[in-house]
């Protein structure tokens, strides 16, 4: 069988399980099962905004939690003001709409990844990932500095978002909301890495030397591409913010940028869908490791270590792999 | 008067107290096959590096086709007609070898933010893609990764995609390096066959294939331009002689 039949083999599989998997749920009775597939939904779509960043543009970002936070902050804040009733900085009311919160939350996100981006492509290799963790860094303590959004200890939003006639509330409903998302994100990304814009971004990423000889500016394509990771970590916070109704600097903190990276390197660099299975594995080890002790990250560790070793192309990459 | 494609008036460029390039003059005519020899050190590379825009001159102007291109950033002077190959091949190694003849095609069309259609069925690539294959002798191999063709191979790739654009002035920065025998009897071959089709400056240490395929020589040395003219000039040039070919 060819790595591409082994590969629509393997996504169709996995949609279709994605697709059952809160039925499955609620006929066992093991309820919790649909929020942490949520959660791994969620993180997925962030892992594979950053896939496009790591994987296609080259650009190893240890700052794509910034992103994540901005987008959380954003839905998290509005949803506060409309629920004190007061405007926002004086100016603009607050809402619970999603059809409003979330596009704001993604634009958001986007915006702070146009500056930071623009800021960082002006270096390259280690003094990039440097930038990047540094900017994460410095929003990360600006939230812990957000005295009326609970600073340290972040807010609680009591609800969720409003999204037309859909109850978000329910756990069933926010699931099939997210893995929307998720795919839709998932099929624009593979569109967009086969697209021209693909083709001169993985030119970029491979000689940023040979793609201006042949009169392109690389760094441009860069930055969109850094821009629209961007947005996606952006969503995947607003999504994130409504799954837990709560917000906290957490979100920011380097760790999650670590995690994200882990997801994308343990499910596959450059395969996109790879970072999928790659959340799905991560969250579902840290899961059942957490129930046996909870010193967890001891065991995850080596467990990990030991996939990017002998999976050089990740888990989906090991799964694709020509016989 | 004679038709200069490319004219270099008093380049000048340092590297702390070291000249690279010094009161370099240069004037390419249209059509020919232009070969730039000098012992090494001499600054060849520097030349086509300060030409190509990667190093920026200290001082001096680059007329090309009569228009001034020293201000202007890399990507801009090979929209202007500038091409060229590196000394160390620089393909994109992670894509296919239709994908980097594409993305050259796709080069000259236009902006590429485009987001939905498939690059490889964009029409410029549809139309243009099997021509610039198999200029360069690349058809069998399309669908290979472009890192895992032999060096020859790839340097032919590599020409191939800096003659998609077209060039006006195609910069060739020692190709024969690292060539077997087969390699250079090739390479000599398809850089003849360019001829008429784009004005070539050819940097190369091998003396056999500069004075086969060269219509003028200027020979380069400490960053001057010590002496210029057709290859029987070069050879009996007492200056040439002493200062480089008589090393040898």
């Amino acid at each position: 069988m060819t790595s591409e039949a082994r590969k629509t083999i393997i996504i169709a599989v996995g949609g279709v399980s994605f697709c059952l998997l809160p039925w499955g749920a609620v006929l066992f009775g093991e309820h919790y099962l649909i929020s942490l597939f949520t959660r791994i939904l969620i993180y997925a779509l962030a892992a594979v905004s950053l896939d496009l960043l790591i994987g296609y543009g080259g650009l190893i970002s240890l700052g794509h939690a910034a992103f994540v936070g901005v987008g959380g902050y954003i839905t998290a804040i509005f949803f506060h003001h409309s629920f004190e009733g007061e405007l926002i900085a004086g100016i603009v009311p607050g809402s619970e709409n999603a059809l409003l919160v979330w596009p704001l939350a993604v634009l958001g996100a986007a915006g702070f990844a146009l500056v930071i981006g623009s800021l960082s492509l002006r270096t390259s290799g280690m003094h990039f990932i440097m930038i990047t963790l540094a900017f994460a860094q410095m929003l990360y303590y600006f939230a812990v500095g957000l005295e009326k959004y609970g600073g340290d200890d972040g807010l609680s939003l009591y609800s969720r978002n409003q999204l037309g006639g859909m109850d978000l509330g329910s756990d069933m409903q926010f699931y099939f909301v997210c893995l929307f998302f998720l795919v839709l994100f998932l099929f624009l990304s593979d569109r967009l890495v086969k697209s021209r814009f693909g083709l001169v971004l993985r030119g970029a990423s491979s000689s940023g030397r040979r793609i201006n000889a042949l009169g392109i500016p690389g760094r441009n394509y860069k930055l969109v591409c850094f821009v629209i990771g961007g947005a996606g970590a952006g969503l995947a916070g607003a999504l994130l913010v409504n799954q837990t109704e709560y917000v906290s600097p957490g979100l920011l903190h380097w760790t999650m940028s670590g995690e994200l990276m882990v997801m994308v390197l343990l499910g596959g660099l450059g395969s996109l869908f790879g970072p999928v299975l790659g959340a799905a594995v991560y969250l579902l080890l840290e899961e059942t490791l957490a129930m046996y002790t909870e010193h967890w990250m001891v065991y995850l560790g080596p467990i990990l270590i030991i996939a990017v070793l002998f999976a050089k192309r990740g888990l989906f990459g090991l799964l694709t792999r020509r016989e | 008067m004679a038709d200069y494609i490319l004219q270099v008036k008093n380049l000048y460029k340092s590297f702390g107290a070291v000249e690279a390039s010094s009161e370099l003059c240069l004037s390419v005519e249209r059509g020919h096959i232009h070969a730039l020899i000098g012992p090494n050190g001499a600054g060849k590379t520097t030349v086509l590096n300060l030409l190509s825009g990667e190093l920026k001159p200290d001082s001096g102007t680059i007329l090309l086709n009569g228009e001034r291109i020293d201000g202007l950033p890399a990507h801009k002077r090979a929209k202007a007609g500038l091409g060229r190959s590196f000394q160390i091949t620089s393909i994109f190694e992670n894509l296919s070898v239709s994908e980097n003849m594409a993305l050259a095609i796709l080069a000259g069309e236009g902006h590429n933010y485009r987001f939905w259609r498939n690059s490889m069925r964009t029409g410029a690539v549809e139309r243009g893609l099997a021509d610039a294959l198999a200029r360069v002798d690349l058809t069998a191999s399309s669908s290979q990764l472009a890192a895992n063709l032999s060096h020859g191979e790839k340097r032919q790739l590599e020409v191939g995609m800096a003659l998609v654009g077209k060039p006006q002035l195609l910069m060739l920065d020692e190709p024969m390096a690292g060539q077997g025998a087969g390699g250079t009897v090739e390479l000599k071959k398809l850089i003849r066959s360019l001829k008429g089709y784009t004005t070539i400056l050819l940097v190369e240490h091998d003396m056999d294939v500069v004075f086969s395929l060269a219509d003028q020589i200027s020979v380069i040395v400490y960053g001057h331009c010590i002496a210029s003219g057709s290859p029987e000039q070069i050879r009996r040039d007492p200056e040439v002689q002493h200062a480089y070919l008589g090393e040898q």
